[in-house]
């Protein structure tokens, strides 16, 4: 590389705009995760229900949103959704953000997808005869999960949990392409006013594995901390 | 070790690691490879776009690389590029020449060279005629659409310090989306902005283009930097496209009369590379 140079694409303005990016790329991964973790909650707990339609719903919704590119689900939260709504709605959406809204909602859902999986797994981990001892007892079906299943599923179901959040923090990138300002939305401006694009992806490369490693460390301390019992 | 070995020796060296850089000319290379591969946009109507009638790419940048590559006697390639990948896509190899509705500004003549201006044009916004706004300084604090990568989001900074502009990858998304009216309007070079109006139909009259240009925008053919060979034989080349008479009817094969934007005459000549 004959001529590397990180200050290039750290000059006050660039800096300010790629510190507007991260901060935005944490604030979708961060809203996202809030919103996501009890859809997905729901979601699972609809596909473990002995409710046929409520099996199906949570069915659908896991391989509908699981097996469709989040890049593609991303265009069509952006380009076609808005345009179902009705008149008002639409309004309102587009005078705030919509770029942002958009994002939030297509990774919301692809995430939760996600998520929805890896609880139920943790559920099913249970021995299901937890469950059928703590109904014997009289317990309600959510009862039950709430007070006998649950609390043994969280340490299985925590650590994939912590590896969603880091595929969600790693697919915020693809919110460019809906003109959303996150991180690689401003590296790109910043690579085509400076022309220096080994120097600003380096950059951003860096800034995308901190917070990645950091999110890694947290589920290997869970891990560590909060370790599965056999039952 | 003798003085005269170690000069051979030092000799011997420099001729290995200077001969790439001293003795490569590109346009030998291009030469030996046997194509011209030029990278074009594709989605910039009338420059270069996809035919829907053939499914290949033409329009007045895919003819311009093939002007070149007969010069040069070798078969044309067209690789379609994003706007925003066209200088890096240069730079590494990957295309000889960008015939990709470049425009030469100061600030890239420092990691592409230009060839002669092959296209004048202004840059212009596109607002939704219910907006109510006529002039550019109304724009001020509204939202704009554009595509990422170009001179078009730089310049409307410029000529409007406090808009707000969000891009796309390509002039058509972001199109739609001021026709969906997520936006108040669209920023984009001249010709291609009228060429987008002209398509609108019976919703022309919902659209306005703003008389003011943002910038003036001097189109060119970008080249790797010091390429002197390729570069005196594409300016060649275009020198001897005007002087036929051959690049007026150029002009008028894509933007003329019988074209979509219907320009009647033409206000530039390819003479020249001064911005």
């Amino acid at each position: 590389m004959p001529n590397f140079d990180l200050a290039a694409v750290l000059t006050d303005e660039f800096r300010g705009w790629l510190l507007d990016g991260f901060l935005l790329s944490i604030e979708l991964t961060a809203i996202t995760w809030l919103i996501a973790l009890p859809l997905a909650t729901f979601i699972a707990l609809c596909r473990l229900s002995s409710v046929r339609v409520a099996r199906g719903l949570g069915f659908a919704l896991v391989e509908g949103f699981r097996n469709i590119p989040l890049l593609v689900q991303l265009l069509f939260w952006y380009f076609a959704v808005p345009e179902l709504l009705p008149e008002a709605l639409r309004s309102w959406l587009y005078e705030h953000d919509a770029e942002i809204v958009c994002a939030v909602a297509g990774l919301t859902f692809y995430t939760a997808a996600f998520m929805a999986e890896d609880i139920r797994s943790g559920i099913r981990a249970v021995p299901v005869t937890q469950l059928e001892a703590a109904r014997a007892l009289g317990f309600s079906f959510l009862a039950s999960m709430r007070r006998i299943v649950l609390p043994q599923a969280v340490r299985i179901i925590v650590p994939p949990l912590i590896s969603q959040t880091l595929n969600l923090w790693k697919n915020t990138s693809i919110a460019t392409v809906i003109g959303t300002a996150e991180l690689m939305y401003q590296a790109q401006r910043v690579e085509t006013a400076s022309f220096r694009g080994v120097e600003t992806f380096t950059v951003v490369t860096l800034a995308y594995l901190a917070v990645s490693l950091l999110i890694t460390a947290l589920s290997v301390w869970f891990q560590r901390r909060f370790p599965v019992r056999a039952p | 070790m003798k003085p005269t070995q170690a000069l051979i020796i030092a000799a011997g060296m420099a001729a290995v690691f200077l001969s790439p850089v001293a003795f490569s000319d590109q346009l030998a290379d291009i030469r030996k490879k046997g194509e011209l591969v030029c990278g074009v946009l594709g989605t910039d109507e009338p420059m270069s776009f996809i035919d829907p009638a053939t499914r290949t790419l033409v329009g007045y940048d895919v003819d311009l690389c093939q002007v070149v590559a007969r010069k040069i006697g070798v078969p044309a390639k067209v690789k379609q590029l994003a706007v925003a990948a066209r200088i890096p896509e240069l730079q590494q190899g990957r295309v000889d020449i960008l015939s990709a509705t470049l425009t030469h500004t100061k600030e890239r003549e420092a990691v592409v060279d230009f060839s002669l201006h092959t296209f004048i044009t202004g840059q212009k916004v596109m607002v939704r005629r219910d907006s109510g706004i006529a002039k550019l300084a109304q724009l001020a604090g509204k939202k704009v659409v554009t595509v990422k990568g170009g001179t078009q989001e730089p310049n409307m900074r410029k000529a409007v310090p406090t808009v707000d502009v969000v891009t796309f990858e390509t002039a058509p998304q972001a199109f739609v989306a001021l026709q969906q009216r997520k936006a108040i309007g669209f920023v984009n070079d001249e010709v291609s902005l009228f060429d987008a109006y002209g398509k609108l139909g019976a919703a022309q009259k919902d659209y306005v283009v703003l008389p003011e240009s943002i910038s003036v925008e001097a189109i060119a053919l970008g080249l790797r930097k010091n390429e002197p060979a390729l570069k005196t034989l594409v300016n060649d080349a275009l020198r001897e496209l005007e002087a036929s008479g051959a690049a007026e009817k150029l002009f008028f094969k894509w933007f003329g009369p019988n074209s979509r934007l219907k320009y009647g005459q033409r206000s530039f000549k390819i003479d020249s590379d001064r911005i």
